[in-house]
């Protein structure tokens, strides 16, 4: 038990029904990750790619439109798993005419209800999570620490209001707010960007969770801020050792805080491992995607010079009409005549390509 | 509440008044003007027929001040009126100050009891459906609210008359007098004004919509993700800001309703005074309630400002 993961998704499929189009948008399409205790995993991909849905799912907080989930979560709390997505299967029906899904329906309200019940103690407690856009994400109604003393009270033994606000203004100092005291009665509104994720934070660490999601906690914010937002994060991360499911477009954030790192495209996993096998330029067996967007970084060669970014070429995937092959296939710049009929006709499966590296590409299949 | 969140409030108040005061001196002058303009005034309604050499009619005429020119009786009304004195009501010859106090507690009771009926249909539906979104049960009950919503006051009010009082005799029928009020009787008029002042499917609207809206913001999505209660977090600016807006903005038409439903059911209230003034052309009486109407209606918007300054931050510092 103790070296089995944290959290362990299998094979999570997380789809939305479009009324028009007729089809389902299949933003994540069969996931497979874990995060071991103690680490922190970089979700890294395009905008697009599945990242947040992943994470969203993960916390049952996908509850908009008539999406399905199907797969395992398996969360371990209190020494034993848990599925997170365990019943919930029951409350959607898929009305299918001819091999194409007419109509999709949900029980929303017993979906909730059920997925409440199961996610009760682990929402905040167990697993808090943080967002890009702090500002919107903290209640504009409510000073900010009565909104982390809310928390506290929630899901720490501290049940008594002027504990949980000093217990509160101690985070607050925690993420390096100046006058924590006094920001305590502020409303998000008289905080800067910065200062509110680092309320965010504040408010996810100080119900001491066991898994710390935080989603693009960088993007949006000014650069220098966003240095700073990444130094806090490293210095928590050795102060505390919270495991933490890292997500972000930015490959220098999840490089500099990651041990380990995921490689999103198109709903799925194309690449895993550590993250100096996957984020260092020099080790040429990654999957192609993985290389393209690291070409895409704007290394320092780029400011200096003036070289023009190498975007990766072609649209993201359209999550409908998946293709049959790889997803990568219309973008890949590495396909070989040998492999070629198998990148066109069939998917790669996320096989071990060195110990503890996996990679979803033909390339590295004999 | 600290007391730093009460500067922000006294502000709005302080303004709030103003406005109220140079809105009743608007009205009153206005609606002087009109009486002044049409045709008939109190004096030939009362002694039609009655004094018959011009001399006597010039008498009455001077006792009760109509000879005046129209602007220095409208100043000597405002002064009177600024010290509380709304002068004497021509038909009974009583104080009508007195008289305001008692039928805008009446009119004041059957507002604000109508409004919370009507909130108290509203407010389910609205959060049914914003929080359920289309689902079998939430498109009757809003059809069900549209269709009661456009149902004339009047004709709710009679139809209410005739079942329960001439079919059941549930309740006694009123007598002209305005004595013997029973709360039961009280609960009638309100229901109907409640349910028929049209503006149940306008609250079910913006509420649903306000809530819907507030439902998708990021900050619920963090109230959801901590585990804390989403109605909570939602309460201020999906519940309290549009209820009290669109109470405040209502309250003009929940008055005109007032004036027909005091009329069904025999209500001693100011709309039903107003109807009496206007055809007896009783000015002072008719100007007490034009003040009195004017005076609810800020109210209202008074109300709304508080709650908004209270519940919004940002609000001091607009
Ligand atoms: N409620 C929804 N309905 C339909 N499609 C959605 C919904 N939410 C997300 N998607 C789609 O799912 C895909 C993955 O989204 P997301 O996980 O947010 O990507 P990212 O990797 O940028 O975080 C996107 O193509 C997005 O359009
Ligand atoms: S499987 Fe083929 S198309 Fe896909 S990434 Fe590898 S080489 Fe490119
Ligand atoms: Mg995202």
């Amino acid at each position: 038990m103790k070296n089995a993961p944290l959290l362990k998704i299998e094979d999570l499929r997380t789809y939305f029904y479009s009324r028009s189009k007729q089809a389902f948008i299949r933003s994540v399409d069969g996931v497979n990750l874990e995060i071991r205790r103690g680490e922190t995993l970089g979700v890294v991909g395009e905008s697009g790619s599945g990242k947040s849905i992943t994470a969203l799912s993960v916390l049952g907080l996908i509850s908009g439109g008539p999406g399905v989930i199907a797969g395992k979560i398996l969360f371990g709390s209190n020494g034993e798993q848990k599925d997170l997505l365990d019943g919930l299967e029951g409350y959607v029906k898929i009305g299918r005419e001819q091999n194409r899904i007419m109509q999709v329906s949900k029980d929303v309200l017993g979906w909730e209800r059920r997925s409440d019940e199961v996610m009760r103690t682990i929402r905040g407690g167990e697993i808090a999570m943080i967002f890009q856009n702090p500002k919107a994400s903290l209640n504009p109604f409510t000073p900010v620490g009565k909104q982390i003393t809310e928390a506290i009270r929630l899901h720490t033994k501290i049940t008594d209001a002027q504990e949980a606000a000093e217990r509160a203004i101690y985070w607050l100092k925690r993420v390096k707010i100046d006058s924590p005291a006094l920001r305590f009665d502020n409303y998000p509104f008289g905080l800067s960007g910065g200062m509110c994720q680092r309320a965010m934070i504040a408010m996810a660490l100080a119900c001491e969770p066991a898994l710390l999601i935080a989603d693009e906690p960088t993007t949006g914010l000014d650069a220098t801020i966003q240095s700073k937002i990444v130094d806090l994060l490293a210095e928590l991360k050795s102060e505390l050792g919270t495991t933490t499911m890292l997500i972000s477009h930015d490959i220098s954030v999840i490089s500099r805080l990651s041990d380990s790192v995921v490689v999103m495209y198109g709903g799925t996993v194309v690449e895993y491992g550590p993250v100096r096998d996957i984020l260092t330029a020099s080790i040429s067996s990654k999957h192609p995607y993985t290389s393209a967007l690291l070409a895409s970084i704007p290394g320092e060669e780029h400011v200096r010079d003036k070289v023009a970014l190498q975007a990766i070429e072609g649209d993201v995937l359209d999550t409908i009409n998946i293709p049959a092959g790889c997803r990568f296939y219309a973008r890949c710049n590495r396909v070989t005549p040998k492999i070629r009929e198998n990148c066109e006709r069939r998917e790669p499966d996320l096989r071990e390509i060195a110990p503890g590296h996996r990679a979803r590409c033909w390339l590295y299949f004999d | 509440m600290r007391l730093s969140g009460l500067r922000p409030i006294a502000l709005v108040l302080t303004r709030e008044v103003m406005i109220t005061v140079l809105l009743l001196l608007g009205v009153s002058f206005v609606v002087f003007v009109i009486l002044y303009l049409a045709p008939g005034d109190p004096f030939s309604m009362l002694v039609e027929g009655q004094v018959q050499s011009e001399e006597a009619r010039a008498g009455a005429r001077e006792a009760l001040g109509f000879s005046q020119s129209w602007y220095s009786q409208y100043f000597s009304w405002v002064t009177q009126m600024l010290q509380g004195d709304f002068g004497t009501s021509i038909r009974t010859g009583l104080p009508v100050a007195s008289e305001l106090v008692f039928v805008g507690f009446n009119t004041l009771i059957l507002t604000i009891g109508s409004m919370l009926v009507t909130l108290l249909i509203a407010v389910p539906i609205a959060l049914y459906s914003s929080v359920r979104g289309t689902t079998a049960l939430s498109w009757p009950l809003t059809m069900f609210a549209y269709v009661v919503s456009a149902l004339p006051v009047f004709w709710l009010g009679y139809i209410v008359i005739y079942i329960f009082m001439h079919r059941f005799g549930l309740f006694p029928l009123m007598t002209s007098s305005s004595r013997g009020f029973s709360w039961l009787y009280a609960l009638l008029p309100i229901v109907v004004l409640g349910v028929g002042n049209g503006t149940i499917s306008e609250v079910i609207r913006s509420l649903r919509d306000e809530m819907g809206r507030v439902m998708s913001e990021d900050y619920i999505r963090t109230a959801r993700a901590k585990g804390a209660s989403v109605w909570k977090h939602s309460f201020k600016e999906g519940f309290l800001i549009p209820v009290t807006e669109i109470i405040a903005a209502k309250i003009p038409f929940i008055l005109g309703g007032a004036v027909i439903v005091e009329q069904v059911f025999n209500w001693p209230g100011m709309g039903r005074m107003a109807w009496q003034a206007a055809q007896d052309r009783d000015f002072p009486v008719i100007m007490g309630i034009a003040m009195l109407a004017a005076v609810f209606v800020r109210m209202g918007s008074m109300f709304q400002r508080v709650v908004y300054v209270m519940v919004n931050p940002r609000a001091s510092k607009e």
